[in-house]
């Protein structure tokens, strides 16, 4: 009896959790594997090299819901604070990323440019670009 | 003062790519070059005095290109100061137009960074954001003012490692005059340095230690000194604790004993912020021994702007203080 309840819940909330959103920070195809800390590391430019690589960072528009969840779960940071760091960089001769207007510009960019690093949603991935990490809601 | 306002009218001339957003600077034409600046004002009201002092009015450019990347920062100091006490005015004005950094780095790949010029010296944490609108309170801790050369000529490596923490190795070399001995706390023609970071997650904790040698040292205050920093820092995005302790001597003696501070500052709001300090110091080389208490609260309506005021209570009464400031970053 115990093992049927068990089973009946399973079947209720596993497609359910399986409805989560899913998302990957990705990169050109020449990168190498990257950890956590040396996504954060780019994304806040303390890291501009990768191997022989200029790395190029590319965030969504300010306020583009992806982006605040990146930020949240990758840089641990939240945008007012983001915004005083980037203020301190520029005293330090430091810019934050360019910004793009779509997940299929930040693709698109990543595909073609040699060191660059994005994020979009999981289900538009494809062979063309290189999945450095994956998070989900 | 002019050749400030012509940089300025030079760059605002010029056409933009970016939208500009205040604290951010701007791209001047579509060259690999950024320009923008900082202003400070303050009052301070100390023993019946009252100062009112235009202080910093700088200008910065910087870029890359490539594997290098540069910056270049002229500031004017003390430009103006209006000083009351007992009915008497005194005014000062200062139109020397100071180099304050200027330096070239080469990234050489991932790890390894080549710089050379003048620079902040990368030592503790206070030191690496020592301007008014970018730094926590009007003041600076004593800390970041007595023991090592805030600013070094010369050249400068760091090697950096962000695998699972962040661990990052700063060398400072000079051996030379500064190239602009005037803007310096300490007029130097020496300064070996070194300085280790580990940072993981919200934590950072860094040990530096050098040796630089002073040129308008005398007797009682000798040439060859000798540093030691410890620091470290908790941020979070509604708080902070920073600390940071250091020791100075020469070959015979401590000249500073030690100066140390720890501050705590919590985020009401992202405009409020509340900060408390405590700071001690023992210095023998300007015979003086004091601890301080501040009591301050920034508000910023938006980051780049700070309106700061602040209180210290000073063992050595007849220096407690009130301080007022504001400053833009643009």
């Amino acid at each position: 009896m115990k093992k049927i309840a068990i089973a009946s819940i399973m079947l209720v909330f596993v497609p359910l959790l399986s409805l989560a959103n899913e998302y990957a920070v990705i990169s050109n195809k020449n990168i190498k594997e990257l950890s956590e800390s040396e996504i954060k590391a780019i994304f806040l430019k303390k890291l501009t090299f990768i191997d022989n690589f200029a790395a190029v960072p590319v965030n969504l528009e300010a306020g583009d819901s992806l982006r605040v969840k990146f930020e949240e779960k990758l840089l641990d940071m939240s945008f007012e604070r983001l915004k005083s760091y980037w203020t301190k960089e520029h005293y330090l001769g430091h810019r934050p990323p360019v910004n793009m207007k779509s997940e299929e510009s930040v693709k698109a960019f990543v595909k073609k440019v040699d060191g660059a690093i994005g994020y979009i949603n999981a289900n538009s991935v494809d062979d063309s670009v290189k999945v450095l990490y994956k998070w989900s809601d | 003062m002019l050749k400030i306002i012509v940089i300025l009218a030079l760059v605002l001339s010029l056409y933009a790519e970016e939208e500009y957003q205040l604290g951010e600077g701007i791209q001047v034409a579509s060259l690999p070059f950024f320009v923008g600046g900082y202003v400070s004002s303050d009052y301070r009201n100390m023993n019946n005095e009252n100062r009112y002092r235009l202080d910093d009015i700088a200008v910065i450019g910087y870029g890359s290109y490539d594997k290098f990347s540069y910056m270049a920062e002229v500031e004017y100091k003390g430009f103006y100061t209006e000083t009351y006490k007992d009915d008497a005015k005194d005014v000062n004005k200062n139109n020397r137009l100071n180099t304050e950094r200027i330096y070239l780095d080469y990234n050489y790949n991932e790890s390894y960074m080549f710089r050379v010029g003048k620079y902040n010296s990368p030592i503790g944490f206070w030191n690496l954001l020592p301007v008014n609108v970018l730094r926590d309170t009007s003041s600076n801790p004593i800390t970041s003012e007595i023991i090592f050369p805030k600013f070094t000529t010369g050249a400068g490596a760091t090697y950096s490692s962000y695998n699972e923490a962040e661990l990052k190795v700063n060398l400072m070399l000079q051996n030379n005059e500064d190239i602009d001995n005037n803007y310096n706390n300490y007029k130097i023609d020496k300064h070996y340095g070194i300085g280790l970071l580990y940072g993981k997650d919200d934590y950072a904790i860094k040990i530096n230690g050098g040796h630089f040698n002073r040129l308008d040292s005398s007797l009682a205050t000798p040439d060859e000194l000798y540093y030691f920093l410890l620091s470290g820092k908790y941020d979070r995005d509604k708080y902070q604790f920073q600390s940071e302790i250091g020791s100075q001597k020469s070959k015979r003696e401590f000249t500073t004993n030690y100066a140390a501070y720890i501050q705590g500052l919590y985020r009401f709001t992202e405009q409020h912020i509340g900060i408390l300090r405590f700071e001690s110091y023992d210095d023998k080389l300007n015979n003086k021994k004091d601890d301080i208490a501040i009591v301050a609260h920034t508000y910023r309506p938006i980051y780049p702007v700070a309106i700061k005021s602040e209180y210290q209570f000073h063992s050595l009464h007849l220096e407690n203080q009130f301080l007022f400031s504001l400053s833009v970053m643009f």
